[in-house]
């Protein structure tokens, strides 16, 4: 049961979970608090910022976490594939004409298309805040024990916010487990996905269907699983989060104020 | 307890014995929203301190029955009465309070983040504090040995830990009645003995009784005090199991198979030319009973 059945590059919550429950790191015992606040201050601070260097060593930082947290990097790095091509497919139309030294030019249909140096810096600077946003997402979920995540979001979301997280992850599971089990009773009578594109794309379409009607039917008996037990639309994870350390919470300190200085700096130095 | 037939067309319901009658589906019908019949005619009792087997083919109506238990269905046309309460209109709460379902897939009971946050809630639901949910939640994974498993994520569960814990879940809600939905389908046997151990302890231990929908009727000939014999929707016949499962016209008119050990008991009888008032239903009973037969020239027979 694993996404990486149907791709390498997309990312594995089989793989993730697994990671999250090892703890074997100084880095994975922090306190879940502590990463999930940074997580927030990292978001701020990418949406502040375009300055350069501090994104890159932003992004080294997260990924000297990554490593010290023994995280597979070939796997992250493979991940990467659907962030950079959203990012792409959307700056990919902004970088064209924008102020700046011209680097390539050429004309379509009587319209003269210029990628400038500040084109392409845009490019590279999105590029960055989305690896950013998405390694440390990435590192906060496979370093934190689902049981700590989940309690989180039922501590943190309203309802029935949280309800719908808390039931959607576990159904999440359930759909990649029943995609590929169908997708392993495909390819063991010789059909594959891409094999079943080109060849037979109505049975291609009849996987996709049949994983939907099954995860429909499957959610069916989940909920009445769940009326069973007296499911009156309130549930929620009970499991204790260890708090941050007197270390974590000065981290917290230094990174929001790095946060702060940047909100102040931004309207005071144009560049930032 | 003699063989009880009952006529498909014309159900005819008898109050037992109120005094211990838990729990009583006098269902006329009930009809799916599709316009399929589930059930009809059924009349289905469970009463105090015992064990009783639905045995019936696939489709014969044994899980909706199981689902009529717990409330998550009810008569189309007919009446439900748990605790000499008719709880046919709008009561549906206070029937998952007395009779838990453990359902066939224990991929779809367990659906909460961990195994204790699962197993706690049921207990929640009941209204009771965190604190107290997770003492009940804990005295049930220990019952049925599956304490060491309080922080695992559910998804990472074998399946026959998946059903201890799904047993768990229910246990935790401290039911009358417990309604186990083919309670040993796709498990090793080292889990299928533990599950069956399990339902013996919880009818003498904590007092549940408890109903099984099972195709295993070796299981039900073990531990069952009654076995009802489910066909087309209705009860077809029901008695203890030593009657009803030596009654080949009846199981085979039931679209059953008897069990191995009277087949095997039956078939020795037949070579042997022995006419034999014993009825084995357990391997224990069969193996002493050839020894018996054995010791009374039956060896020779046997040779």
């Amino acid at each position: 049961m694993s996404a990486a059945m149907i791709s390498e590059h997309i990312p594995d919550i089989d793989l993730i979970t697994t990671y999250g429950e090892r703890q074997d790191s100084a880095v994975s015992r922090a306190s879940p608090w502590t990463k999930g606040i940074l997580l927030i201050l990292i978001v701020l601070m990418i949406t502040l910022t375009s300055n350069l260097v501090i994104l890159l060593a932003m992004y080294a930082a997260i990924l000297i976490a990554c490593v010290m947290a023994g995280l597979p990097m070939r796997k992250i790095l493979a991940w990467y594939a659907m962030p950079a091509v959203f990012v792409l497919s959307l700056v990919g139309i902004m970088a064209w004409n924008q102020p700046g030294v011209p680097v390539l030019s050429f004309t379509i249909a009587g319209f003269i298309l210029t990628l400038t140096d500040q084109g392409i810096l845009l490019i590279v600077t999105l590029l960055i805040k989305a690896l950013i946003s998405v390694t440390f997402s990435l590192f906060f979920l496979m370093t934190t024990k689902y049981a700590h995540f989940s309690a989180m979001i039922s501590r943190v979301f309203p309802s029935p916010l949280d309800q719908i997280f808390l039931l959607a992850y576990r159904f999440l599971f359930l759909t990649l487990a029943m995609a590929a089990s169908i997708l392993k009773a495909v390819r063991s009578r010789g059909g594959g996905l891409i094999r079943s594109v080109r060849v037979q794309g109505g049975l291609f379409a009849g996987v996709f269907g049949l994983v939907f009607i099954r995860s429909f039917e499957q959610a069916e008996r989940v909920q009445k699983a769940m009326t069973a037990r007296g499911y009156n639309g309130s549930f929620a994870a009970h499991t204790a989060i260890p708090k941050p350390r007197i270390a974590e919470y000065g981290l917290i300190c230094i990174s929001g104020l790095a946060v702060i200085m940047t909100m102040w700096l931004v309207p005071h130095a144009g560049g930032w | 307890m003699t063989i009880m037939r009952h006529d498909p067309d014309h159900r005819h319901c008898n109050h037992v014995d109120p005094g211990r009658e838990l729990i009583h589906v006098d269902c006329a019908s009930h009809v799916y929203p599709d316009g399929s019949v589930g059930i009809h005619e059924m009349c289905f009792h469970v009463m105090k301190d015992e064990i009783v087997a639905l045995c019936g083919p696939n489709g014969s109506g044994k899980s909706t029955l199981i689902e009529h238990l717990n409330g998550l269905l009810l008569p189309s046309e007919g009446d439900i009465v748990i605790n000499g309460r008719s709880i046919a209109r709008g009561e549906r709460a206070d029937l998952w309070k007395e009779v838990g379902v453990v359902f066939q897939r224990s991929e779809d009971q367990l659906f909460a983040p961990t195994v204790l946050d699962d197993v706690m809630f049921g207990p929640l639901n009941l209204g009771l504090s965190p604190e107290e949910a997770k003492t009940e939640a804990m005295k049930a994974l220990e019952a049925v040995g599956a304490a060491d498993l309080v922080h695992k994520l559910p998804n990472y569960l074998s399946g026959g830990q998946k059903r201890l814990v799904s047993i768990a879940g229910i246990l935790a809600m401290k039911p009358r009645i417990m309604a186990l939905d083919e309670p040993t389908s796709d498990l090793d046997p080292v889990h299928s003995a533990m599950i069956e151990r399990l339902i013996l302890e919880f009818k003498k231990r904590f007092g549940i009784s408890v109903v099984i929908a099972t195709h295993d009727l070796e299981l039900a000939a073990r531990i069952a005090d009654r076995v009802c014999l489910v066909r087309n929707g209705a009860i077809y016949a029901e008695g203890s199991p030593r009657e009803v499962f030596y009654d080949t016209a009846l199981i085979e008119e039931a679209g059953l198979k008897l069990p191995d050990t009277v087949m095997t008991w039956l078939e020795y009888c037949r070579g042997t030319g022995m006419a034999s008032k014993e009825q084995p239903l357990t391997r224990t009973e069969l193996v002493a009973q050839l020894e018996r037969s054995a010791g009374q020239g039956g060896r020779k027979s046997l040779d």
